[in-house]
């Protein structure tokens, strides 16, 4: 699944938000598949209920889940992808911290970009560029 | 009682307690909404106990007001004690007595009693009813406890330290029983606390009691994104004057400032930025002379 960070700059509701996403993005959870219940995912987290819910509820108002009544809540057929301009402001700021990380620990930008695809592989995303 | 409709599951008005000369709460206002896991922090000798007790209608406070499920706590004790559950600090019963004859002794006190959801509980947590209560360990005495507690259905859950002595696995599953119950009835829950960490995901609202006095009340994610910690590799010719706390390094400094928005403040250029946990917050705000 994935971790939630209390001290991370971002609030909860958008690392569980970001969080499925990214599942989404690496396939391990698929167009049509069925989510985790808020009650579920509230106590495998253990986070409250309420950031939960208030997580699907974006994922849902973006087109990203879909609700069906009665049923659950699903990941939608085409889920909507994050828009570009926010996608590259989240990447810009991650970006940051990691180049600040790299800099205090005295790694080459060489070094830092090696990492960087190493967890790339790690999550499951595809290289992109060998496609 | 009439299951009246509320808004707000307590409202506590200008609450003062005195012991003799001593000022333990002084003149404290806050409102827990109906459905928030409210957390409410504080050193020892704070005034936590103090109001929880007002909270609780066990004690008078000598002005001011606390309003439970649309009730004054005071004067409408037993009937709103039908519809609050309490896990007091520390859970104790006759240590002869058998968990059954414990749970079957509550049953008498309450009508809304479930023997099932004790039952179910107590399984779930691993304990035999016919266990006596003093063999069992701090935290198996905190679930019964627990167990109890939720026995009511109540509309408000109180907890007061729970997981004060409690082992890492203890504390999940209690913390995981509390979950559940959100996640299940939406119920509103009051926690004190010295388990920063524990709570961190799970309390939405936040209060900071120091010295009798409430010095911070909010949502826990608003109080989080105005905390954060600055390191200068360049101490500044004036160290941010609105910061809580600050200290000097070799050349550089350290700054804690409380009133946080943008990365991109001017203040923040050459600086290093970063969150504070829940605890170095409290730290930070409650710490004082220690």
């Amino acid at each position: 699944m994935f971790i939630i960070n209390p001290t991370d700059a971002a609030p909860i509701w958008r690392q569980i938000e970001e969080g499925v996403r990214r599942l989404i993005a690496v396939g391990a959870l698929k167009p049509g598949e069925p989510v985790p219940s808020v009650r579920e995912l509230a106590q495998s987290l253990r986070v409250n209920p309420n950031t939960v819910a208030r997580s699907y509820q974006r994922l849902t108002e973006t087109g990203v889940l879909v609700v069906r009544r009665g049923e659950g809540t699903y990941v939608a057929d085409r889920p909507a992808q994050a828009k570009k301009s926010e996608r590259n402001e989240k990447l810009r700021d991650a970006a940051a911290r990691y180049a600040s990380t790299a800099l205090s620990v005295g790694v080459s930008l060489e070094d830092a970009v090696t990492e960087l695809e190493a967890s790339f592989a790690r999550l499951g995303g595809e290289d992109r560029r060998k496609a | 009682m009439s299951n009246a409709m509320y808004e707000n599951a307590i409202e506590v008005r200008d609450l003062t307690v005195r012991y003799a000369k001593r000022v333990a709460v002084d003149g404290v206002s806050l409102t827990v909404p109906r459905g928030a896991v409210y957390a409410l922090l504080g050193r020892n000798g704070a005034g936590k106990s103090s109001l929880v007790r007002c909270l609780l209608g066990e004690q008078k406070p000598q002005q001011g007001s606390v309003t439970l499920l649309g009730h004054d706590s005071w004067t409408q004790r037993a009937a709103l004690m039908e519809r609050v559950g309490v896990v007091s600090e520390d859970a104790d019963a006759p240590p002869h007595m058998k968990v059954s004859e414990l749970t079957q002794f509550c049953s008498r006190l309450y009508a809304r009693w479930s023997q099932t959801a004790v039952d179910e509980r107590l399984r779930r947590f691993g304990i035999a009813a016919g266990s006596r209560f003093g063999d069992l360990s701090k935290g198996q005495k905190k679930q019964v406890a627990l167990a109890l507690a939720l026995a009511i259905s109540p509309e408000l859950l109180v907890l007061d330290d729970p997981t004060l002595g409690l082992d890492a696995v203890a504390r999940k599953s209690l913390f995981e029983e509390v979950i559940t119950e959100l996640a299940d009835r939406g119920i509103t829950v009051l926690l004190t606390t010295h388990d920063l960490a524990g709570i961190e995901t799970i309390a939405d609202r936040v209060a900071i009691m120091a010295e009798g006095r409430v010095v911070v009340e909010e949502e826990l994610e608003v109080l989080k994104s105005r905390f954060r910690r600055i390191r200068y590799i360049q101490r500044p010719v004036a160290l941010d004057a609105g910061a809580v706390t600050t200290r000097n390094w070799g050349s550089g400094a350290e700054a804690i400032v409380s009133d946080y928005r943008d990365q991109a403040e001017e203040r923040f250029a050459a600086a290093e930025v970063e969150p504070l946990s829940l605890e170095e917050i409290f730290i930070a705000v409650a710490g004082g002379q220690s």
